[in-house]
């Protein structure tokens, strides 16, 4: 029985399943494919998070460094999982790095691989991201946000008109993806709040199926979007989006007030929803764990157990179980991290 | 307009004004002090239709209101101005909004907006309420029992006729004195009337009148003038 646990995959999911591995008294590896820490918040740029505005960067860095601290917490960039034998409580895993590849004893396995951001080019092309420069996703315009400099790419111009398109590549039938991604109306709500604080001349409307803001985001980010910075929500999605006279056309329902409407735009954020991660497919198939229709890791036992997948001593946390916000990002990498150290310090498979 | 657009072309029902107008009329909407604490934003619910009376019977739909106004949409403001603010009964029912909207509060304001500009549509609307406007102005009582008429009010009930034909009988048979009136729904003293007419007058809800029916307002004027005058009031 090794008292070591693999966690793979170093984003906020990740760290934190390491350090709570390091202070529940056990060995954690942390294996990262990159070359440093922060997962998605950091190599996307993002700018605030939900629903706070907490900066991304020094949320990362804060996670990063407490992880530091930890001497029970063994850092490993550059590196990926490419093999694992054995079972729960006796694995070993073979960790290929800049050193080369070495094999790990380890109790038990963490997989943290997150997600992906849906692409708006990959199927129907109905809303041009990729022919039209000013057709944006959440994520670019993240980075924009975290420059604090928000422009139309084609004129350079600060918008006076922009919108947001919710649901893009989520709870669709034709797309595959029918799950709702959770954070995307809160996400886009935030964007809204901090364009309304750059650009106080602007106007920004978010074209919505429902608003799915749930608990206290409501307070947090729904009602100041709409009570404070004035941002219009109108509940009908944009068909398709045309340019025309040197701008952006978007076309779509009002349907609560019951007639068709072509609205001109400066610049339109396409929300993509969650997919699985390439990392989070790969080593779903590395490990051996069964995946869901979609490609994120399933749970075996749920609803009460929302972290063990269905092969023993292997767990996942974050994103790489599905659409995901921080908060339950958070939680369920705690709750991974204390299974798998369970398992060990019980020397057998976690009861039922 | 071309192709097929042009045969059904709908004849507006009121005369168009251009944009800065209809602005105009909305900033002086936005600028009133209760404006802020009447809107918030709205979720779309239906909870104020629902509980709307008006919204059964008209064309009618308080959240439209509602809407109209957080997205600060100038047209549909205008167009609500002209029509749909005077479908409304004023009786709140729309309070139940889980957001704090007082949809019938933002028409209560739309409808002082209206007045104060004179428009057509508070012209029209008020039309039929000359006599109701009369008697509240001159006297501070609304419906008075010689309006009891059974052609008038046949909803009022089978008794109505017998009740009207001894009216001043009935009226006397009410125990406080006051109410031993037919001309009016209870005794007014001069005192009252002399209060009530410089409210009138100092709070510019005579002017008002005045924007909207020239004859109404100056018989008002005449009987208030009358009296202010009798008690010593300069005017």
């Amino acid at each position: 029985m090794s008292d070591t646990v693999v966690v793979i995959g170093g984003g906020p999911a990740g760290i934190e399943a390491a350090r709570n591995i390091a202070d529940l008294g056990m060995k954690a590896v942390l294996v990262e494919e990159r070359e440093r820490l922060g997962g998605t918040p950091i190599f996307e740029s993002y700018a605030a998070l939900t629903p706070h505005f907490d900066d991304a960067e020094e949320a990362m860095d804060g996670m990063i460094a407490a992880l530091a601290e930890r001497a029970g917490a063994d850092v490993r960039t550059n590196s990926t999982v490419t093999a694992i034998s054995g079972e729960a409580g006796d694995f070993v895993v073979t960790v290929d790095g800049p050193s080369g590849s070495e094999e790990v004893a380890a109790g038990a396995v963490v997989l943290c691989t997150g997600f992906t951001h849906f692409d708006p080019g990959r199927e129907r092309q109905i809303y041009n991201y990729y022919q039209y420069p000013d057709v944006l996703a959440l994520q670019d315009l993240e980075v924009m946000l975290k420059a604090h400099d928000v422009r139309v790419p084609s004129t350079g111009k600060v918008p006076e008109r922009i919108c947001w398109v919710q649901c893009v590549g989520s709870r669709d039938r034709n797309i595959g993806n029918e799950y709702c991604s959770k954070v995307c109306c809160g996400v886009a709500s935030k964007q809204a709040i901090e364009v309304r604080k750059i650009a106080p001349d602007s106007r920004a409307y978010i074209f919505y199926i429902d608003m799915r803001m749930y608990g206290y985001w409501e307070q947090q980010i729904y009602w100041p979007a709409q009570e404070q910075y004035h941002v219009q929500y109108i509940k009908g999605i944009i068909t398709e989006i045309l340019e025309k006279q040197g701008g952006l056309i978007v076309r779509g329902e009002d349907t609560t007030m019951g007639r068709p409407m072509e609205v001109a735009m400066d610049m339109v954020v396409l929300s993509v929803g969650m997919e699985p991660s390439e990392g989070t497919k790969t080593m779903a198939g590395v490990l051996g764990v069964e995946q869901n229709k979609y490609g994120f890791i399933e749970v075996a036992r749920p609803p009460l157990d929302t972290v063990s997948t269905n092969r023993e001593g292997i767990f996942a946390a974050g994103a790489a179980l599905g659409p995901a916000d921080l908060e339950d990002t958070i939680s369920s990498a705690g709750a991974a991290a204390s299974k798998a150290v369970a398992l060990i310090r019980r020397g057998s498979p976690a009861v039922v | 307009m071309t192709g097929i657009g042009a045969a059904f072309k709908l004849e507006p029902k009121y005369p168009e004004v251009p944009y800065e107008e209809k602005a105009r009329l909305f900033a002086e909407i936005k600028a009133d002090a209760r404006y802020d604490d009447y809107l918030y934003g709205c979720y779309e619910c239906g909870i104020c239709v629902a509980a709307c009376p008006s919204a059964r019977y008209y064309d009618f739909s308080p959240r439209r209101i509602a809407q109209a106004a957080a997205r600060e949409d100038v047209e549909l403001i205008f167009e609500q101005i002209q029509e749909d603010i005077w479908d409304c009964s004023q009786c709140f029912s729309c309070l139940r909004c889980p957001r704090g909207n007082n949809p019938g509060g933002i028409i209560t304001i739309m409808r002082e907006v209206a007045v104060n500009n004179g428009l057509d549509s508070a012209r029209e609307a008020l039309k039929g309420y000359t006599r109701i406007i009369y008697k509240i102005m001159s006297t501070g009582t609304q419906v008075s029992p010689d309006m009891l008429q059974a052609d008038a009010f046949p909803d009022w009930g089978p008794t109505v006729a017998a009740t009207s034909e001894n009216l001043e009988l009935w009226r006397r048979a009410l125990p406080p004195d006051t109410h031993h009136t037919t001309k009016t729904g209870w005794q007014i003293s001069t005192k009252t009337l002399v209060e009530l007419y410089l409210i009138w007058h100092k709070t510019g809800a005579l002017d008002l009148i005045s924007e909207l029916d020239e004859g109404l307002h100056s018989l008002l004027e005449e009987v208030m003038e009358d009296l202010l005058e009798e008690e010593g009031y300069e005017l």
